[in-house]
């Protein structure tokens, strides 16, 4: 190659990247901002109004810094590249702690921390000793296995001890009978992208529950689509390039008649509300996500028998199909609510009480109150 | 500002180029020092006023050095030089050393001096070790001293190698300052260095750091573990600093300057004295040239050589960050480097260099060890652990799952160490199809790479480079 011909040649190559840095320096600059990231589900930094003092304290220079990041131009896609090179070019084993094992998108919940897990049982224990020692209630409990659980030893992914965390519920909440609920549930019982349970799978758990809690067994329910294509949390976290997958709900004629009625917003809705399903989270569709307190009444049991359910969002999509053998479900989450405000509320004497805790939140319970 | 940001590649890079390119040439100067100002005060803008006294102290004494010349006032003129170079590394001790001199007399004293917690400024050592070369040079007469207020300033804190060097004696880029081209081929090879530092930086030294991190958050720390911790935190570094230090010098060559190398392939070294030769050499060849000639050399008793390549490398070492380990592990080379001297005196044949690259890589990741871990306690348990003490156990699950997810970056990692990439492109540009295939693949891998960096900082958190602490 003579000295012209590499000349053209280095302009050629100079042009063909600063077109592709300038392009992409120019949508930084004029594109609309964007506010919010579906996948990620959380709001988008915004650029700050630039002012004398926020310039002095650097607290521009760093908003500045997270909008740029968080504004950057077609995000997602930018987001699937590095979770793609994460796989498979630097065949890592997650991306961010999420890994994609047998079509099915899972968090890595090791190692076992066992402080949170004594943490969540002093809780429970302590949600007893407060409001249902001395009382005429039956007080059941069911630890709801993750994913991982399924998933990770079978695919070579680090596994915490489940049989340990087990062990400290049940010595730190002693006072509850416990239900064995694994063997009810198999990886297919769960979503491919999300962390949740599939809720038409969960007759057999369900049955499982009522039949140790004196309840009658599941009958006539229907399965209908909620959703076409629902993208699961984990699907956004780790941004990896997965289909979306249907989304079902269980329904019958008691349960189209039952009212939910939420004290966080006064609200009075049904089981499920179809509004969530086009919000940022869609299983939130099932009892209207995680709140506070919400009390189902089902006017077409007429036993009087009551059922109180601590949980966390598993129980969303689980309390549905224990409602056909109580006139009264009150579902409870201590994440969101001062458990010493729990008698404004509910009158505990004689109800059965639940408490369904996941293994994600035990794991991680510094959020539980 | 850091270089592997959004805000820099997207927002600062693209903003301050064009500029550059569009106004005139008399005006590039000026431009340089606004943008460098704007670069250094994005995040600190308190701290601009310590630059700029320190720039203002080392144009002011320069120029009194050359009045000094010329009056023939050699003794004003020592006496000058001294008063600027105490000014200028006064500073440097009082905002990187002052609480860990506070804290060891506390500890010695048993008083009870309050800490005065002085924020540091970013680059300090860098540009306060640019502004005394430049003195010494003028006070030597090695250089003329820089008459144009603007021009000094640019020289000092151009954005381009402000906050981590490599340090650009003035000498080398003095003739640049007034008149510089950016050929075709600079701009050229400009990107490309920046687009390859970037992506030792993002793709490789982020993610080696991730897994350092890991390690250190194991239930069960293992042999093998702190081994691989150790051998990450060895790479992370070359990666970090010379990624760097390539897009520095990058961005100067766009620029029109000519910047030292820093890093020649340091892990690709037969002997330690090799590996300073490779490894930070603008530093490097700093303390030789300000301290260890000046000193006496090696052109002295034997005695006072080895006080002179302690005194070398203790100040080295102590550069790098106000903390004993930092001490120990200038100390360490220091005492390697005579050792390995001594030696080479006595044996003059050259040893078998397979031994020669085992025997520098397993001090030097034994140095890095102890460049990482600030408190001294935790410095011992982990060279313990490393050599099998304090009853770890060698290997469990976890060690294994996360070698596994790292293995492929570690072996990245290690071919990146070494010049194989140098050599097998020089082969194929040694073909004519070769270097068809080279001109279209370059610009290939280069937006490849850019868009892989950019995915990385966007799905990322912040991403500070190592050597900005010091």
């Amino acid at each position: 190659m003579n000295k012209k011909e590499a000349s053209i040649k280095n302009r050629i190559q100079i042009l063909i990247i600063l077109l592709v840095w300038g392009m992409l320096a120019l949508l930084c600059w004029f594109l609309p901002r964007q506010e919010l990231s579906e996948g990620e589900r959380r709001k988008l930094a915004q650029f700050p109004t630039i002012s004398w003092s926020s310039i002095m304290k650097g607290s521009y220079a760093e908003k500045f810094e997270e909008a740029a990041t968080d504004q950057f131009p077609m995000r997602e896609t930018v987001r699937s590249i590095r979770a793609v090179t994460d796989i498979y070019g630097f065949r890592k084993k997650d991306v961010h702690g999420i890994y994609l094992a047998e079509g099915y998108l899972a968090e890595s919940l090791y190692p076992l921390r066992e402080s949170s897990v004594h943490n969540a049982g002093e809780k429970c224990e302590s949600l007893y000793q407060e409001w249902l020692a001395g009382t005429d209630t039956s007080v059941y409990a069911a630890i709801i296995p993750d994913k991982g659980y399924y998933l990770s030893e079978e695919n070579g992914y680090l596994t915490p001890d489940y049989e340990q965390m087990k062990t400290i519920m049940e010595e730190e909440f002693p006072e509850a009978e416990w239900i064995p609920i694994e063997d009810t549930l198999s990886i297919e019982d769960y979503y491919a992208t999300d962390s949740h349970w599939r809720q038409e799978q969960l007759e057999e758990t369900a049955n499982r529950l009522l039949d140790a809690m004196g309840g009658e067994a599941l009958q006539g329910l229907e399965q209908k689509q909620a959703l076409e294509e629902f993208h699961g949390v984990y699907a956004g976290q780790s941004a990896l390039p997965v289909r979306g997958e249907p989304m079902y709900y269980l329904t019958n004629d008691v349960l189209e008649q039952c009212q939910v009625h939420h004290v966080e917003n006064g609200k009075t809705l049904g089981i499920y509300e179809e509004e969530k399903l086009t919000g940022r989270d869609p299983y939130e569709f099932f009892l209207s996500g995680s709140t506070a307190i919400a009390m189902i009444e089902n006017p077409q049991c007429t036993t009087g028998r009551e059922l109180v359910v601590f949980r966390d969002s598993f129980g969303s999509s689980m309390v549905p199909l224990l409602v056909q053998s109580y006139s009264r479900v009150t579902v409870i989450d201590t994440r969101y609510v001062n458990p010493e405000l729990i008698g404004d509320y509910v009158e505990l004497e004689n109800q059965d009480v639940l408490f369904l805790y996941s293994t994600l939140l035990l794991n991680n319970s510094e959020t539980m109150r | 500002m850091v270089f592997a940001s959004i805000t820099f590649l997207y927002w600062f890079l693209p903003l301050v180029l064009l500029v550059y390119f569009l106004i005139p040439k008399g005006w590039r100067n000026g431009w340089l020092l606004i943008a460098s100002l704007c670069f250094y005060g994005w995040s600190q803008p308190r701290l601009l006023g310590v630059l700029v006294i320190s720039i203002l102290i080392g144009y002011g004494a320069g120029l009194g050095l050359e009045v000094c010349q010329k009056k023939s006032k050699k003794k004003w003129k020592t006496v000058l030089l001294w008063t600027a170079i105490v000014l200028e590394a006064g500073s440097l001790v009082y905002f990187k050393y002052v609480d860990f001199f506070i804290e060891n007399i506390n500890r010695v004293t048993g008083l009870d001096i309050p800490l005065l917690r002085v924020i540091l400024p970013v680059g300090i050592s860098f540009y306060t070790f640019q502004i005394i070369s430049y003195l010494a040079d003028v006070y030597w007469e090695r250089e003329k001293p820089q008459h144009n207020l603007i021009d000094f300033a640019m020289y000092i804190c151009l954005f381009t190698q402000l906050v981590a060097g490599p340090i650009v004696r003035y000498r080398e880029i003095a003739g640049q300052l007034k008149g510089r081209t950016s050929k075709a081929e600079d701009i050229k090879t400009g990107i490309r260095r920046i687009i390859f530092g970037l992506s030792k930086k993002v793709l490789l030294a982020d993610l080696l750091g991730e897994f350092c991190e890991t390690v250190q958050g194991f239930q069960e720390p293992t042999v093998l573990g702190l081994w691989l911790a150790a051998i990450a935190f060895t790479l992370q570094l070359y990666f970090d600093f010379s990624g760097y230090s390539d897009m520095a010098i990058g961005l100067g060559r766009i620029l029109g300057f000519q910047f030292p190398e820093n890093f020649q392939y340091p892990y690709a070294a037969t002997s330690i004295t090799d590996f300073w030769r490779r490894w930070h050499i603008s530093l490097t060849q700093w303390f030789r040239d300000y301290i260890y000639i000046p000193l006496g050399g090696n052109r002295c008793k034997p005695w006072k050589w080895i006080r002179n390549i302690l005194l070398v490398w203790l100040l080295t070492g102590f550069w790098h960050g106000a903390e004993w380990n930092f001490i120990l592990w200038g100390l360490y080379f220091g005492i390697i480097l005579i050792i390995e001297k001594l030696v080479k005196d006595r044996k003059k044949k050259q040893g078998n260099s397979t031994l020669g690259h085992v025997y520098v890589m397993l001090i030097v990741i034994i140095g890095f060890v102890l460049f990482k871990e600030t408190d001294i306690s935790e410095l011992g348990q982990q060279l313990g652990g490393m050599l099998g003490l304090g009853g770890l156990v060698a290997v469990n699950q976890e060690t294994w799952y996360y070698l596994q997810s790292y293995g492929i970056l570690f072996l990245i990692g290690i071919i990146g160490c070494i010049p194989v990439g140098k050599w097998l492109v020089g082969k194929i540009e040694q073909q004519e199809l070769g270097t068809k295939v080279l001109a279209v693949a370059e610009p290939v891998v280069w937006i490849l790479l850019l868009l892989l960096s950019t995915a990385y900082l966007v799905d990322g958190s912040y991403h500070p480079f190592l050597y900005f602490r010091f």
